[in-house]
């Protein structure tokens, strides 16, 4: 008997005999976290790996519409813990049955504000991932439920906790570099014309409708699912609603703003070519690169992504360039940060980064400050407050480039001031039977 | 009397070797055994000054390996919106032929171009695209034989990264790893034969095995990587024998399987790793189990019962292992190899690391002590190394192709 067989043989045997597991470890389960995972591909796996590494968590159950990724990642939490995990095609079901203490949200974008509300509602305390919407007013409802329902939400904003990064924000603040006037922040890789690829038909162990949610219903398109789903505008936002949140989360967390004063985003898709979507085929449609500008009260804060001709002229492929008077501080990924001083005596200081590969992030970090919040009834660093503002400045320049004009926010009544156009675009239609979210 | 017999067979063979060394074509995927070893002997892997290169060529971007048949070379690259077969002379580089056709990049989480590798058969080159064109070529000039393409004729579904297994000539036959267990055409005319049921496909080359005994073999069956299992159909009409489920993630399911008598290694990336059946019976049993190596690309080479292969994905940085194939039991690790590749030939691992490095010494479950380590092609490299006739071939993903003398000197 091989060892799942073996394992289904002892499930039914317990079952049988009326207990549901080891009563020697019976005392030490209670005491642990029951975590839930909806949306288990790649990066929920990495952030489950975190939660059973922790010690302090038993995977109670996942939940995705894709049998096959739910088949692989029970197969982790078997092999990483020996607990057979429940599996669920509709998340609703699962938060119905598990009632579990944390609920990890790792599906696409345009599934968090559902997912995270109706988990906050079942009681759980949420890990989201970034950003907490894919439209303004979704953001909104998450915050607006975690503060009435007292729970905690931590969000993926692992660079909140990463060392090189508390560093660099540290050496920032200590006036090494001096006044700061200007802040770029740039996501560069290559790329080129995009050709169209045929619609199918959805593989048979995906729920490609309920994949599709709340957004429109398209033909299924391998390079939408797995993993090419950030490109699409259904399902979110592009290079800037995804490299574009950590960076400019950098920023609030340097400067200690709150939001900008105005932002202004242009961009397209000048080398990919136009978008195509019809029944035989289709392309991404996310802008191939995107400049978008944050006037902040004592700065100002550039983005800016392409996905063509790299960016083999300057040292770094990603990051944050903070400019002050006394020189330049990169801030990376991989490339950890380097300080070139202006003066020609100054002395360029270096620290490289710390990060668990191969995915290069630091979620055992947040993982760990997440469970300590939970012990110690303390916020999270990345709390949903943080992250909520840091989301905003992606979706604001999202809607900035709609209505190719510059927006401003009013974070008091959390609109865009004389601009019904722009407004409208806090929030998208959801398909039936979906319901937006009320804020 | 039998150990004296057994001894001067022994020196015929010695005294054999040493007037004349050995050579062997490499006439298609993991080369003429189609296990990953040459039978070639006698070659070189010293120089005293840098490694002779007889001569380099631009094939254009892509995995394609090289196969060499009759002084004849082939492989193929992308070049600026077409996909490019070259054939080449093996021995000089002086290039005969190209057939190009119109291809997509296909760059979806890397670089893109051409990921199978082509096939010499009775003077003729097969290939099959990632989006599904087939061609029969003439070894000579390159004229088409015959074409199509199955995702027209037949709405073939194409699996996230394309085909990417090489075409194998059986018989008559041209089986494809297309569909969800392979696709067999008449090789003369293109004509279907047979077909599986029409889901995604993995990524392998199918693999020709007769399981059984000496005495009462099974019939010739194909093993195929499938979207989520591994296939063992019969050659002559398709017939599934046997299914292994095997998930890997993003369906990546590429190396092919590796067979001892009754027994079948499979090996896939992602964090999968590998187990290793028993299929006499017919059903698969499975023997062991282990994440020792995880094969996410290029196949592990089985050589005097241990493995040696690649451990790890593109995303890291890849070892280079030893695995023991009876108990799985590692041997040794090289870390920071990278996701290149293996040959083994004489006794010797022929490497190709992931950075262009050719890295050569005796293949042993004691370690891997290299005689020779010396820089090839550079850049990124995920395509093993093939030896054909005194010349190890070398090729980077961009398509830098390198031809290294390892021939003795007369």
């Amino acid at each position: 008997m091989n060892r799942r067989g073996f394992l289904r043989a002892t499930a039914v045997m317990a079952a049988g005999t009326g207990f549901v597991g080891p009563v020697i470890r019976g005392a030490e389960r209670t005491r642990k976290y029951r975590v839930a995972l909806l949306g288990s591909g790649w990066w929920g796996k990495n952030i489950l790996t975190e939660a059973i590494a922790s010690g302090e968590c038993k995977v109670a159950a996942l939940a995705d519409v894709d049998a096959s990724a739910l088949e692989i990642t029970s197969d982790r939490v078997q092999e990483l813990s020996g607990d057979k995990p429940k599996t669920y095609g509709d998340y609703r079901e699962l938060l119905e049955k598990e009632k579990p203490d944390i609920v990890i949200v790792a599906a696409p974008d345009h599934w968090h504000a559902l997912m995270t509300i109706d988990a906050l509602k079942a009681g759980a305390h949420v890990y989201l991932e970034k950003p907490t919407g894919h439209t303004v007013n979704e953001s909104i409802a998450i915050l607006r439920t975690a503060r009435a329902t007292g729970k905690t939400v931590q969000v993926g904003l692992h660079r909140r906790v990463a060392p090189h990064h508390l560093e660099a924000i540290e050496f920032l603040r200590s006036n090494a570099i001096g006044k700061v006037g200007m802040v770029r922040l740039f996501a560069h890789s290559g790329g080129g014309i995009e050709q169209p690829s045929m619609n199918e038909e959805p593989p048979a162990d995906l729920d490609w409708n309920f994949w599709c949610g709340p957004a429109p219903l398209r033909p299924f398109n391998k390079r939408i699912h797995p993993g090419g789903w950030r490109q699409y505008l259904d399902f979110a936002n592009g290079i800037l609603g995804d490299w574009g949140v950590h960076w400019l989360d950098q920023v609030l967390w340097w400067s200690e703003e709150t939001h900008p004063r105005q932002v202004y985003c242009t961009g397209g898709r000048a080398v990919r070519g136009p978008a195509v979507l019809n029944e035989k085929e289709q392309t991404t449609d996310a802008p191939d690169h995107q400049v978008a500008t944050f006037a902040f009260e004592q700065f100002t804060c550039v983005w800016e992504h392409r996905q063509f001709a790299g960016n083999a002229t300057e040292k770094h492929n990603i990051g944050a360039y903070f400019y002050g008077e006394k020189g330049v501080l990169h801030l990376g990924w991989r490339d950890g940060w380097t300080f070139y001083p202006s003066a020609k005596s100054g002395k360029v200081v270096h620290q490289d980064a710390r990060l668990q590969e191969p995915d290069g992030h630091s979620i055992s970090l947040l993982w760990s400050d997440f469970l300590a919040a939970l012990n110690s009834e303390r916020p999270p660093t990345a709390n949903i407050e943080v992250a909520h503002r840091a989301s905003l400045l992606p979706l604001l320049g999202m809607i900035s480039w709609r209505v190719q004009r510059s927006i401003a926010w009013d974070a008091g009544s959390e609109q865009i001031p004389h601009d019904a156009e722009a407004n409208r675009l806090l929030s998208r239609p959801y398909r039936a039977p979906w319901k937006y979210p009320a804020a | 009397m039998r150990s004296r017999c057994a001894l001067s067979w022994i020196l015929i063979l010695c005294s054999a070797a040493s007037l004349a060394a050995r050579a062997s074509d490499w006439p298609h995927w993991r080369g003429p055994q189609r296990n990953g070893i040459s039978s070639e002997t006698g070659w070189v892997s010293t120089w005293p000054d840098d490694p002779p290169i007889a001569w380099r060529a631009e094939v254009g971007l892509g995995l394609s390996s090289v196969v060499v048949s009759s002084n004849r070379l082939c492989t193929v690259g992308h070049v600026e919106d077409n996909d490019v077969i070259h054939c080449f002379e093996a021995d000089t580089g002086k290039q005969l032929w190209t057939h190009a056709y119109r291809a997509d990049l296909g760059d979806k989480y890397f670089q893109g171009g051409t990921t199978g590798s082509p096939t010499w058969e009775g003077g003729r080159v097969y290939w099959i695209s990632r989006w599904g064109d087939v061609f029969c070529l003439k070894g000579d000039d390159g004229q088409v034989v015959w074409k199509r393409n199955l995702r027209e004729d037949f709405a073939a579904r194409v699996p996230t990264w394309g085909f990417s297994g090489a075409p194998l000539v059986h018989g008559d036959l041209l089986l494809l790893n297309v569909g969800d267990a392979g696709v067999a055409l008449r090789k003369d005319t293109g004509r279907t034969v047979w077909q599986s049921e029409n889901k995604d496909s993995g990524y392998s080359t199918p693999l020709p095995v007769r399981f059984g005994s000496d005495n009462n073999p099974g019939p010739w069956l194909a093993l195929i990587a499938s979207r989520q299992s591994y296939v063992a159909v019969r050659i002559a009409d398709g017939k599934e024998v046997w299914r292994i489920r095997w998930l890997t993630q993003y369906d990546v399911n590429a190396a092919d399987p590796v067979v001892l008598g009754n027994q079948v290694f499979i090996s896939t990336g992602y964090g999968k790793g590998g187990a290793l059946y028993d299929v006499g019976s017919g059903e698969p049993r499975e023997l062991w189990k282990s994440k020792a190596l995880r094969t996410q690309m290029n196949t592990a080479v089985l050589y005097e019962g241990h493995l040696y292969g690649v451990d790890g994905d593109t995303t890291e940085k890849a070892s280079l292992k030893c695995l023991e194939f009876s108990s799985g039991k590692e041997k040794w690790s090289q870390p920071d190899f990278g996701s290149g590749g293996v040959t083994i030939a004489d006794g010797r691992l022929i490497a190709l690391n992931g950075s262009g490095e050719l890295l050569i010494g005796p293949a042993s479950p004691t370690g891997f002590e290299t005689t020779t380590r010396a820089q090839i092609v550079g850049g990124q490299c995920w395509t093993a190394p093939v030896l054909a006739k005194g010349i190890i071939y070398c090729r980077n993903t961009d398509g830098a192709l390198a031809a290294v003398n390892v021939r003795k000197s007369k």
